[in-house]
């Protein structure tokens, strides 16, 4: 039972540092079309200047704000080069566009730094008991921080005007356009905005995992699977896709075969698309292929 | 009675010669081993990077897939070897499974978008890494497997790994896999998945299932990269995960994108990259993953279509110039068209349709539709615009995706509406569509040629005809897109004919054709008429329609309202007031005396889309302080000058002048509310695009919502989308005022509102002109905006027929009578605008 408890709570920490990639990657998806494959490298790269920064004395909290700072401008000034240029509602140029990208941005960290992984400081240490199990205070504080940044993201896209006009947007950029409602706008705000979580997400899972270039991958893939799971457009959907690839993935892991939990995930994921192709909190919209 | 050409045989030649002279210069020692071993190589991806790229060009799947079956071929034959398999066995094994897989992929990625097919394929990867890793006793794990040699249970001999042999195997495998491509390219199967690609729904209405294409594109593709995987793991002689990683995924897409997808030339030029890649950046001194993000983005920004593509485009640029004049066909003389007189009462019914109803959600678009068709019989359909007519040719052909179709047709004594809409076209059913869907990748024969599951030369001479009766013969191997519209009409009219239908279904035919045009349709439809073809038209532009049809049918709101002879069935007043409006009342209106400025004023204003005249010749001035109407049928260019009269859209020709920091505000037709956001969001969201912000933007919403009726205004917090059709009006009028407009224009307001409904929202439209507010109304109804407006202006096919002032009874007559032929028959002239 014990047990249980304990790995229910790491998948869930788990699932918390997958939620907030998958909400960078719909909030981007949602206000600009393009599936962000690069935002795992770009967030990379924010955690090693953090690394470097920290490591020449400044505190952890600021070195974390400093990764958003620079994954934030590196994000934005590749979207304006790289992106921008490409037609409106070129889906796949986009997707192959950041994949590009993503190499590029991997293989500038290991020449700048190197692939020798490297530990990455946590914010707490040590575990709390909760009756007999002793539950990491990291873990607890990954859900901690995923739960208020994930109300900060509902607060605004609920409950202010721009969170209105970026709902807009992804409704109809072209109504949007009728407005005058500027799209480039928008669309550099959800950038800086879903790039900001996924660095959010970078720091807490870098702890657990230790960093070398390539480490935010596998969240990356399962904050997919996540999304995929939500209905691709749905904000809600990608946080509880990503806790339930969490939670899942880490029973696999325990209880199944550590060497097989991808393969779990992803079959329990495409089987659920084939029953509702429209993800779990989907609109039936894109049935038009 | 050969299907195939000269010039296809010629080309399929060329892989296999090229890789016969290949193998001459390797065996003649002239290359050191090291590059033989990469020329081995570069074969194997050769063959892997053509089964992605005609993948992704010709079925439009871009699959990340393709390592694992890469690998499952690779593993098939190390495993093999290990425990005496023969050659046959392990590619006989490959292909079975690869193939089963790759059909399962492709039917379940059919019903996903794009990107589901990318997580679908990614997902497809990462198992297969993981069995990899894992299943030691098959794979060996990270360790991996050699191959050293297979045996041939055929008796060919046996087959050594990583030597001379294999490189020579692996090129010759790839020669013939050129070959085998080349030989499909002119084929019918790249035709039909080209086509499902491009047009799903155009697709399915010549019988072309979209789901069995895909099936089959990736099971057959599948196999090319498990071949692929067996000539990598011959000619290395050694298997383990490594290569397989996602970066060959991105690798292979990269190289696809850079070659050409969809090309052949393209998928060696790609196997070579991914060959030579780690070379060339030890070379350049960079990484290999730098070079290769900068070579896939420069491809894309720079080679959109690929090296291969874009160097064609430049030859042919060269060759072309002085550019070939498009060569003209015998035009017909455009004498006035005699319909085949209707086919008597007793002629047999090829279609009875009772009841027929579509609903989509909640909406109605569709109710009891009860109408026959006798064989031979041209039957026009009529009304305005939202009356359901193409909602009613899409029922017949089975294209209202997500709509619920009840009621019941017979078609032949089969009942149409169970039939699947791919299994219509082998019926007798052809249909048009009203923008022309044509294939945009296939030229205008294969367009044509692409109804046919196989193609014999019967079908090719049975094509050419067909082109020459409708009079596309001359750019027969043209692409639809270096075509002007008529022709491109002309087309998708061809296609449609292609199998020689019993029942003809036309969707707007005479849309946007000039007068000479529409004059060869007309006699095309005869034509059909005399070999006994039945006809089902809808269209605005009655003149012609009932130039051709022997019966008319009208709808409104969604249902039949009347049925008659083309001559006669204006004179039916239900139907003459459903274009027209009831004339009601004239309303009260602010009082002008003609000294007001001009807010906005268009001179010689002119528009056309892609070739296509929408507008041509508007003068028009619409003093402040007016209510303007614009009036016209549905196509008659309203919504045009609405946009461009709002600023948004720069008119083709002539000059917009507008008076100074003039603000104004565009009603969409349909409403184009946000439907996901609540109402006060709707409101805010228009503030903050006018640059409205803080306290200001609060001020301006109480205002707003002051004018918003109270069922509205207790509702600001629900989503805009449980708001009925006439609230959501009223509340897309008031998101346009959010923005202090001194203009406002409203694009059909009244569209499929109830009366009682349309009388509010024009009511509240007058208080608006009384406020000071000038006003542009975009209307389909005469009476109605004869009763709200100053100053009418109708407009017939993108030009300004008639304007004057609605209070003059006669003016009114000369409007009704230009309405719908565009004459404007009194000699009086008329005051200007």
């Amino acid at each position: 039972m014990d047990q249980l408890l304990l790995v229910l709570v790491s998948g869930l920490a788990s699932g918390a540092v997958y939620g907030l990639m998958g909400l960078g990657l719909v909030i981007i998806y949602r206000a600009t079309d393009v599936v962000n494959f690069a935002l795992a490298s770009l967030a990379t790269i924010g955690l090693y200047a953090a690394l470097a920064l920290y490591d020449s004395g400044l505190p952890l909290l600021l070195a974390a704000v400093a990764a958003i700072v620079v994954t934030t401008a590196v994000g934005l000034a590749a979207r304006e080069t790289v992106i921008r240029p490409l037609a409106q509602g070129e889906l796949l140029s986009a997707l192959v566009m950041t994949m590009g990208l993503s190499l590029i941005a991997e293989s500038v960290i290991s020449t700048i730094w190197d692939d020798r992984p490297r530990l990455f400081p946590s914010l707490v240490e040590g575990s709390v008991a909760i009756g007999s199990s002793a539950i990491p205070a990291q873990s607890l504080l990954t859900l901690a921080v995923a739960a208020v940044a994930m109300a900060l993201v509902a607060y605004l896209f609920g409950r202010t005007t721009i969170g209105s006009a970026m709902r807009a947007v992804a409704e109809s950029a072209e109504t949007a356009r009728i407005l005058g409602l500027g799209s480039q706008r928008i669309a550099r705000i959800a950038w800086a905005l879903g790039l900001g979580l996924a660095v959010l997400a970078a720091v807490l899972y870098a702890p657990r995992a230790g960093l070398v270039p390539t480490v935010l991958s596998a969240p990356l893939f399962r904050a997919f699977a996540g999304i995929f799971l939500g209905g691709l457009t749905s904000m809600y959907g990608a946080v509880i896709g990503g806790l339930t690839v969490g939670v899942l993935d880490n029973l696999a892991a325990s209880y199944v075969s550590a060497g097989y939990r991808d393969t779990f995930v992803f079959s329990f994921t495409i089987l659920v698309l084939l029953i509702r192709p429209q993800g779990l909190f989907g609109v039936r919209t894109f049935q038009r292929v | 009675m050969s299907v195939i050409s000269r010039s296809t045989l010629a080309r399929a030649a060329l892989g296999p010669l090229a890789a016969a002279a290949l193998i001459a210069v390797l065996n003649s020692g002239a290359i050191p081993p090291y590059q033989a071993y990469s020329v081995g190589l570069a074969a194997v991806y050769t063959v892997l990077v053509l089964s992605v790229g005609l993948l992704a060009g010709w079925a439009g799947i871009w699959s990340i897939a393709h390592p694992a079956f890469f690998a499952l071929g690779a593993y098939f034959a190390a495993y093999g070897s290990g425990h005496g398999w023969s050659v046959e066995a392990v590619v006989l094994g490959a292909v079975g499974c690869s193939a089963a897989l790759g059909a399962f992929l492709g039917s379940a990625g059919a019903r996903f978008s794009m990107l589901y097919v990318a997580l679908l394929t990614l997902a497809f990867t990462m198992v297969s890494l993981e069995v990899m890793g894992q299943w030691t006793s098959v794979t060996g794990g990270d360790q991996g497997i050699p191959l050293t040699k297979l045996h041939s249970a055929l008796g060919l001999g046996t087959l050594a790994s990583a030597g001379t042999e294999a490189q020579y195997i692996a090129v010759g495998v790839a020669g013939i896999a050129l070959a085998v491509a080349a030989l499909a390219r002119p084929g019918a199967l790249r035709m039909r998945l080209v086509a499902a690609k491009s047009h799903p729904m155009a697709a399915r209405s010549i019988g072309i299932a979209p789901e069995a294409q895909s099936a089959l594109a990736f099971a057959v593709s599948a196999v090319f990269a498990a071949l692929a995987g067996v000539l990598l793991a011959l000619v290395v002689g050694f298997v383990s995960p490594e290569p397989f990683s996602l970066t060959l995924a991105i690798s292979l897409i990269a190289a696809c994108v850079l070659g050409g997808a969809g090309t052949l030339l393209g998928a060696v030029v790609g196997g070579a990259y991914l060959t030579w890649v780690p070379t060339a950046a030890e070379s350049a001194g960079l990484p290999q993953p730098i070079l290769q993000g900068v070579v896939l983005i420069a491809a894309l920004l720079f080679l959109p279509g690929g090296v291969v593509p874009t160097a064609g485009r430049l030859a042919r640029r060269l060759r072309r110039r002085p550019t070939r004049p498009t060569p003209t066909a015998v035009e017909l003389t455009a004498d006035a068209v005699e319909p085949v007189p209707a086919p008597a009462a007793t002629a047999p019914e090829l279609l009875r349709l009772d009841d027929v109803a579509v609903t989509f959600g909640g909406l109605k678009a569709l109710e009891g539709a009860s109408m026959s068709v006798r064989t031979g019989e041209t039957v026009a359909i009529i009304g305005p615009n939202g009356a359901g007519k193409t909602t009613l040719l899409n029922a017949l052909s089975g294209l209202v995706a997500e709509g619920r179709v009840a009621g019941g047709a017979d078609y032949h004594g089969k009942p149409l509406l169970k039939t699947r809409a791919t299994a219509r076209r082998r019926l007798g059913i052809g249909r048009t569509f009203q923008h022309a869907e044509t294939f945009p990748e296939l030229t205008v024969l294969e367009n044509v040629l692409c109804t046919r599951r196989r193609i014999t030369a019967e079908h090719r001479a049975a094509a050419t005809e067909l082109l020459e009766g409708v009079g596309l013969a001359h750019v027969a191997d043209r692409y639809p897109a270096e075509l002007p519209f008529g022709l491109h009409k002309r087309l998708d009219l061809a296609r449609a004919l292609a199998e020689e239908p019993e029942l003809l279904i036309l969707d707007e035919p005479f849309g946007g054709l000039d007068a000479t045009e529409r004059t060869l349709l007309a006699r095309q439809i005869v034509r059909q008429q005399e070999r006994g073809t039945a006809v089902v038209i809808i269209d605005h532009v009655l003149d012609d329609l009932f130039a051709v049809a022997h019966r008319v049918v009208a709808f409104d709101f969604g249902r039949p309202i009347g049925e008659g002879e083309p001559g006669k069935i204006l004179d039916d007043p239900r139907v003459r007031s459903s274009y027209l409006g009831e004339g009601s009342t004239r309303d009260d209106l602010p009082p002008r005396d003609g000294t007001e400025r001009a807010t906005v004023r268009l001179d010689g204003v002119g528009h056309s889309y892609s070739g296509v005249t929408a507008l041509h010749d508007v003068d028009l001035t619409v003093p402040q302080g007016s209510v303007i109407g614009v009036v016209g049928a549905n196509g008659a260019g309203k919504s045009t000058l609405g946009r461009i009269l709002h600023g948004t859209l720069p008119p083709t020709l002539g000059r917009r002048t507008a008076a100074d920091g003039l603000r104004s505000a565009l009603v969409p037709e349909g409403r184009a509310l946000f439907k996901t956001l609540s109402l006060r969001e709707n409101l805010e969201v228009a503030a903050y695009a006018a640059d409205i912000k803080g306290a200001e933007l609060r001020a301006r919403l109480a205002q707003t919502v002051e004018w918003l009726p109270p069922r509205l205004r207790e509702r600001m917090g629900v989503p805009a989308a449980g708001l009925s059709g006439g609230e959501q009006q009223i509340l897309a009028i008031a998101r346009a005022l959010m923005a202090r407009p001194d203009l406002i224009i409203v694009d059909e307001p009244a569209l499929g509102l109830s009366p009682a409904m349309v009388d509010e929202v024009y009511a509240r439209l007058g208080r608006l002109a009384h406020e000071g507010l000038t006003v542009v109304l975009l209307e389909q109804s005469l009476g109605r905006a004869a009763a709200a407006c100053h100053e009418v202006v109708v407009l017939h096919e993108g030009g300004i027929a008639v304007r004057g002032e609605p209070a003059d009874p006669v003016f009114l007559d000369r409007a009704e009578q230009a309405y719908f032929d565009g004459q404007d028959d009194a000699s009086a002239p008329v005051a200007q605008a």
